[in-house]
């Protein structure tokens, strides 16, 4: 589409691309630290390792993470084993399993983590999702 | 906890508004109540029935039509719903005569498209990446 036929929207997202954003390949090296993230959220992974994979400093990974995806590589991962911790929940595995399956291995410190992010303990949360299936 | 229980887009025809966001977006039909000479009507996602709800809301007020034309000639998305991948969607919606105003697109960390709903709206897509 040429910039004659860019509605005033698509204008301003140029210029916010143009003035705004990091360079391209900032974002590539920080999604490839994410789907590393993705794929290894059941292993105990280290910042170090992660940063590693986006080819930065942990300090200088840190930064660039929050500031491409609004909140911490650590806080991102939380929610990402919480995420699919809800989710094996709800497929009705224990709550012992559940917590190994996200990368956790200590079952108390699992509990605490679920019930701060969701408000429900994870045996609540299964209970509630089965009698009330999505 | 408090948390979003609905939202909404103002359209132009209910009905025709829940022909679109069903058939052709994908939600599904979750409540319509009858209210007078409109209804509240309200479309889910598949994939979270019990989730947030998107209320299809006449738009029966002068001053919002106004907006909401302003929003739509500017090509300014009146909102946004997250796919998991943008250019497959772009490509479906596109084989069942949806149009779009902006291809997708890379925008940082996410991919976007912007599509018109036929109710008077732009509506963006995103992906994050």
């Amino acid at each position: 589409m040429t910039s004659a036929t860019k509605t005033y929207f698509e204008i301003q997202l140029d210029q916010l691309l143009k003035e705004h954003y990091l360079p391209e390949y900032y974002y590539v090296q920080v999604r490839q630290s994410k789907a590393f993230m993705e794929r290894y959220l059941s292993e105990k992974i280290e910042l170090e390792k992660i940063a590693s994979t986006a080819f930065m400093s942990r300090f200088h990974y840190t930064r660039i993470f929050k500031k491409v995806y609004g909140l911490s590589p650590r806080q991102y991962l939380k929610d990402l084993r919480m995420n699919k911790g809800k989710e094996l929940l709800k497929q009705g595995l224990t709550i012992t399993q559940v917590c190994f399956d996200v990368g956790y291995d200590s079952l108390p410190t699992f509990c605490n983590a679920f019930k701060k992010a969701t408000g429900f303990s994870p045996g609540e949360y299964q209970h509630r999702n089965k009698s009330n299936p999505e | 906890m408090i948390k979003i229980h609905v939202t909404s887009v103002p359209v132009d025809n209910q009905d025709k508004a829940l022909k679109f966001y069903t058939e052709k977006l994908g939600f599904i039909k979750k409540t319509e109540v009858p209210m007078g000479e409109y209804k509240w009507l309200t479309v889910v996602s598949p994939n979270e029935q019990n989730g947030v709800e998107l209320l299809l809301e006449p738009m029966a007020f002068e001053p919002a039509r106004v907006y909401q034309k302003a929003l739509k000639d500017a090509g300014i998305p009146y909102t946004s719903f997250m796919v998991a991948d943008v250019a497959k969607e772009h490509e479906r919606l596109t084989g069942l005569g949806v149009t779009f105003s902006m291809e997708p697109r890379e925008m940082g960390p996410v991919k976007m498209a912007i599509l018109d709903d036929s109710c008077g709206n732009n509506i963006q897509l995103v992906q994050m990446l």
